[in-house]
């Protein structure tokens, strides 16, 4: 008994290794096993304790009167599951969209998108290659430069800039929307995620339910 | 909407070095958003010798939005999936610049193969074999090289030969023969 929880256990953190070491968590694999989502406020008062993590339970007890989005998904491939919890007030495709979002440099503000300078290219040896669509700079043409001195087409680098705030070819980094900011890390804070893993194998299933039911209690 | 014109660029510029580079890119069908990339596996790693072919598609959102990159060709690698062939590398991700290229992600993804992030796994197994038997890793990557990234080759060079009008038997003994140098075994099949 005591080694295979302890199988478990290596198994479930190698399983949350190789999920959360993944610069973004493929929830696709998950989405046919979703067993659960409740927003309700009987589950959030249910005392939920992360022993590995304190700074989860602090957040728990300072917050205890918001509302908890709860998602339950399940792996049979991998016996993982997972409990995403979030405390924002967020509806469950905003939920799993901030999890899906690719993060990366934030959209640049719109007054630095303004700001930029206009620059008319009239010497030959200025000409060049837009690098985002990679047509020509020509003699004549207006063009935005950045910060950073690297020039693009109008269009093209503004396009980029309200998507990811960042020189395309030097990742110079642009001035974000303050809002935005605040907003995310707020959201940051939210979220929780709990691990577990079990077996369905019948065989060992009276076992299997006693890890599973100490894991329980852990949490 | 694809900016359909940049591909284009992309394409012509790609195939120009490709003696140069290695780096290959076609079209899969008709459409310019789906295309197939191959990547010589690079030298002194288990993938020497190896053609990596690359599925790519373009997303309506390209070049703001990275291509849809996956190896078709099964490959044994701490960030690629053995399953799937799914590539955990940033620049395909949220480091994605426009002033990347088809060509330079694919670079990217040949760096990849000489340079495993085991601590950033896309492929727990394998990482974990990286980590802990790292001799094991690399016969098991040799050899899935040998039998996935090497028989395309192979099997177009046979089928070559057996258009010629040569026996399908007798054309793979003599390729086996001559470590598959389609040279050398057309001059033994002519002569023999």
């Amino acid at each position: 008994m005591a080694s295979e929880s302890e199988s478990a256990t290596t198994e479930a953190s190698s399983f949350i290794e190789n999920l959360t070491n993944s610069r973004n968590i493929d929830l696709s694999l998950f989405l046919p096993f979703i067993l659960a989502f409740t927003n309700n406020s009987s589950i959030s008062s249910t005392p939920v304790q992360d022993s590995s993590n304190p700074d989860q339970q602090t957040q728990e007890q300072t917050t205890p009167s918001e509302f908890l989005d709860r998602i339950i998904l399940v792996n049979p491939l991998t016996q993982g599951m997972v409990v995403i919890e979030s405390r924002s007030s967020s509806s469950f495709d905003s939920l799993l969209s901030e999890l899906m979002r690719k993060e990366g440099q934030p959209p640049a503000s719109q007054a630095s998108i303004e700001a930029l300078q206009s620059v008319e290219i009239c010497e030959e040896g200025e000409k060049g290659e837009c690098a985002i669509c990679l047509d020509e700079l020509r003699v004549g043409g207006v063009v935005k430069e950045m910060p950073c001195k690297h020039r693009f087409h109008g269009d093209c680098v503004e396009k980029w800039l309200k998507i990811h705030g960042s020189c395309p070819i030097c990742r110079y980094k642009m001035p974000e929307e303050d809002g935005d900011l605040n907003n995310k890390s707020e959201n940051r804070g939210r979220r929780r995620e709990i691990w577990i893993s079990f077996s369905f194998q019948t065989a060992s299933a009276n076992s299997n339910s006693e890890n599973e039911h100490d894991h329980a209690s852990e949490v | 909407m694809v900016d359909l014109a940049r591909v284009q660029k992309e394409l012509h510029e790609c195939n120009r070095d490709v003696q140069v580079s290695g780096i290959n890119v076609t079209l899969k069908g008709d459409s310019l958003t789906h295309l197939i990339g191959t990547i010589p596996g690079p030298i002194g790693t288990p993938y020497e010798g190896g053609t990596f072919k690359i599925d790519i598609t373009l997303t309506d959102g390209y070049p703001f939005e990275p291509p849809k990159m996956r190896f078709a060709t099964k490959v044994w690698h701490p960030n690629i999936s053995s399953q799937s062939g799914a590539i955990c590398l940033d620049i395909l991700k949220d480091q994605w610049s426009p002033a990347l290229t088809l060509k330079t992600a694919l670079l990217s993804i040949q760096a990849l193969l000489s340079a495993p992030e085991p601590d950033d796994p896309q492929d727990a197994v394998v990482a974990q074999q990286y980590l802990k038997d790292h001799q094991t890793f690399v016969g098991t990557a040799r050899y899935w090289t040998e039998t996935f990234a090497k028989t395309c080759a192979a099997e177009e060079k046979i089928q070559k030969l057996v258009e010629m009008g040569f026996p399908e038997a007798h054309v793979r003994s003599t390729l086996e023969a001559t470590g598959w140098d389609e040279n050398l075994a057309l001059e033994k099949l002519l002569s023999s």
